[in-house]
């Protein structure tokens, strides 16, 4: 806390030099602008900054007036008295994130750390007179420390827990490496020139405005977040099989019963790709855009195909995009309010068994930096750099 | 058609290759003649050194290697800028078709009668048209006072938390302070930290709301800010509103890509840095702002995660949607009924929701696609 006050307090200062520094400082200056008249110009008149830069330059310069004419000494002084310019603007810096540190003290950096303190104590919701009796200066969350049973509860005792997340692990992970593909892919057509390419755009983007709501469920006809106990899936046109038939089609129907379940698992929800791929698409096509010209004409002075281009040029250009998509894709499936387990998470806090709940949310949260960390690590390796 | 002929003629003896080639790409090369440009001399001197598909095919036992391996080149380029738009064309229409499905879907059952959903004669187009779905709906959900609720609510969220956010943004791209690299990890956390793990000692704060005690001194009691708007606007005007780690980092990108001469001239000008940044580099990042605005917009809107643990009733539209079933039953029946049996009402509110947004969106679609392009999302 005692942060956020040093922080007001250095911006005030800072403001208050700026209106104190020109008017004492601007007298000398003009003197020995007089003084000096190579440089008649720096002579400010009107600004405040300038003033305030030139000022603190000339006030510690003074003594070294007589050897203005040597040209170097000069140069190298006024290098040195730069700085306290530089860093009288540096500490606007503090003023222009101010807002930001306070909020992030406030809203984020001590919610973070009492929920860490709530996984591991007993919690009770009090008002304020059973507060006062226990000592607290008014209503809150009574905490009482319980030797890790939060945490010996989700794994030991609660059945619902474990299973709902290795189910949600085993759905995410194979289904965000086929989002990345699929709007790496997407991203690559939608780069191209052609005839209604804006319509296209525009319509690729679309599940970017409906995906993150709750309309999303409803089209999925997902019951179970609508309080309904009939979790039945309604809108039954979604269910033809157009990919099975497809397969029959070609013929490659139930060769292989893996092989087959195995691609159906991924086209069964094609809906669901193309409706969680929206800003993936968008963040590589931006990528894409950043690959200069020049380096597809030279490409094609040298004879490279089209697929030669790719893997050679927009693939390592666009890497670190791949791995912030790569990223992105995982923590948003994995927080996204549908998913299982957070959808428990949020049960568990609105029946008020907060130390519980902030117990799940802490291995969960373990379990996805961990991923995040092993995902960053291997992916890290083949990323590449342009300025290194 | 041709793309399976050339697949069968890389399996054959060598000599049938040619004859093979010729015969499907015959049709082609009518194609090359009726494109290529007519007329102007240099570039009738220039298709003089034209080599067609056929002549390729027709010279290539008479080509040396690297002439081989060099029209071999040449003559796979033209297939594929032939077949590629046509299987693009398949492929964009074919998404297209998968996301438009569902809108379509949304708007052909919510105009029909409940009964016309099960009967399996219907596919898209309903018997009779029923109209009263939108307004049965539009009463169940009390929709003009949720609407105005979620514009007041999304608008001034938006708007506090986008002029904070770019101001902290600003000043991670252009200063230089101590602890600037903690600060910026703790933005990073913010964007993958998932807001259900600090959402409850937020909520908490907000329930007892006090300031170094001193509500609790004066007033007797701490304020109780949940079931108001505060409790949406102060994280908002705190940088900490909704996916607002995302925002300052967009933000952070967009003004690292500005030229530094433009705010040198500023402060030649004697503007201080705070006046720089209103006069300067706002109008300069018009765009980006207007972007990341529509951004805050969709995901306000969007929002019922937050907002549910914040207001105890459904009041924005997003939380009514969240409820839509239990909402429509309770007001057709006066009971909580199977959600199979309300379906068309669901699907009317369904698109009563996206449409201020998918509005918004056609008028906004222009920047939207571009302006995130110049946003510096990338880098």
């Amino acid at each position: 806390m005692s942060d956020e006050k040093n922080l007001g307090k250095s911006t005030e200062q800072v403001a208050a030099e700026e209106i104190a520094a020109p008017k004492t400082e601007a007298v000398k200056t003009e003197e020995i602008a007089e003084a000096v008249q190579e440089t008649p110009k720096a002579a400010p008149k009107v600004s405040a900054h300038n003033t305030a830069a030139a000022a603190a330059f000339n006030a510690s310069s003074e003594e070294t007036d007589i050897r203005r004419k040597d040209g170097e000494k000069v140069q190298l002084k006024i290098k040195t008295n730069k700085i306290p310019y530089e860093k009288k603007k540096n500490l606007y810096g503090y003023g222009f994130v101010a807002l930001w540190a306070i909020g992030t003290i406030w809203l984020f950096i001590i919610p973070v750390i009492k929920s860490l303190w709530y996984s591991l104590c007993d919690t009770s919701l009090l008002d304020k007179s059973e507060a006062l009796l226990k000592g607290m200066t008014s209503a809150g969350i009574y905490t009482e420390w319980n030797n890790f049973y939060n945490y010996k509860r989700a794994f030991t005792i609660d059945t619902n827990f474990a299973p709902k997340l290795t189910a949600s692990l085993g759905e995410i992970l194979p289904q965000a490496v086929v989002i990345l593909i699929f709007s790496l892919f997407i991203a690559v057509i939608l780069n191209q020139k052609f005839r209604g390419r804006t319509l296209a755009r525009a319509i690729f983007f679309l599940p970017v405005l409906i995906a993150t709501g709750p309309v999303i469920s409803v089209i999925n006809g997902d019951m179970a977040s609508q309080g309904v106990s009939d979790a039945v899936q309604f809108s039954s046109l979604f269910k033809t099989d157009l990919v099975s038939e497809l397969m029959e089609f070609i013929g490659i129907y139930n060769i292989n019963q893996q092989f087959t379940e195995f691609i159906e698992g991924i086209t069964s929800n094609v809906l669901n790709l193309v409706w969680n791929s929206g800003i993936q698409i968008l963040i590589f096509l931006s990528a894409l855009q950043n690959i200069p010209p020049s380096s597809k004409e030279a490409a094609n002075m040298e004879g490279a195909t089209a697929w030669e281009f790719f893997w050679k040029i927009t693939f390592p250009i666009i890497s670190p995009m791949i791995l912030a998509n790569l990223v992105y894709t995982i923590i948003d499936a994995f927080v996204s309010s549908d998913n299982e387990v957070m959808k428990y998470v949020l049960q568990r806090s609105t029946d008020w068994e907060h130390g519980y709940a902030a117990a799940l949310a802490w291995i969960y949260f373990a379990i996805i930096g961990a991923i995040l960390g092993i995902v960053c690590l291997i992916i890290n390796r083949f990323v590449y750099y342009e300025n290194e | 058609m041709t793309d399976n002929n050339l697949n069968n003629v890389a399996n054959q003896p060598a000599e049938n290759v040619t004859e093979n080639i010729a015969e499907t790409i015959a049709d082609i090369n009518a194609g090359v003649a009726a494109a290529a440009p007519t007329g102007g001399k240099a570039k009738k001197k220039k298709s003089d050194y034209r080599v067609t598909n056929f002549e390729i095919i027709r010279n290539y036992r008479h080509y040396t290697t690297k002439e081989r391996k060099h029209y071999k080149y040449i003559f796979w380029r033209r297939i594929a800028s032939y077949v590629w738009p046509f299987f693009r064309f398949v492929i964009i229409f074919g998404l297209s078709f998968v996301i438009l499905y569902p809108i379509l879907y949304m708007i052909s059952t919510s105009l029909r009668p409940q009964v016309e959903m099960n009967d399996p004669s219907i596919m898209w187009i309903p018997k009779t048209i029923r109209l009263e779905n939108f307004v049965e709906v539009w009463k169940a959900i009390e929709y003009p006072q949720a609407l105005w609720n979620t514009l007041v609510l999304n608008i001034i969220s938006s708007v506090l938390q986008v002029g904070t956010c770019a101001l902290t943004g600003y000043g991670f791209a252009r200063f230089r302070f101590k602890g600037k690299g903690l600060m910026f990890a703790i933005v990073l956390l913010q964007i993958i930290v998932p807001v259900q793990i600090i959402l409850i000692p937020q909520y908490m704060q907000f329930r007892y709301f006090d300031i170094f005690g001193l509500f609790n001194a004066v007033m007797g009691d701490s304020l109780t800010l949940t079931n108001t708007n505060f409790a949406m606007y102060i994280p908002a005007l705190f940088c900490n509103g909704i996916r607002a780690g995302l925002f300052i980092y967009l933000f952070r990108q967009f003004f690292r890509g500005l030229p530094k001469e433009l705010e040198d001239a500023a402060y030649l000008d004697g503007c201080g840095p705070f006046k720089t940044f209103i006069s300067v580099m706002v109008p300069n990042a018009a765009s980006s702002f207007l972007t990341v605005f529509i951004f805050s917009i969709v995901w306000y809107w969007n929002d019922y995660y937050v907002s549910s643990m914040y207001f105890s009733n459904a009041n924005t539209i997003s939380m009514k949607i969240d409820n839509i079933a239990t909402t429509v039953s309770l007001y057709l029946t006066g009971e909580v009924g199977n959600a199979l049996d309300f379906v068309v009402w669901m699907e009317a509110g369904c698109l009563l929701a996206i449409t201020p947004i998918v509005i918004m969106y056609i008028f906004l679609q222009k920047y939207f696609t571009e302006g995130i392009e110049r946003a510096g999302l990338a880098n």
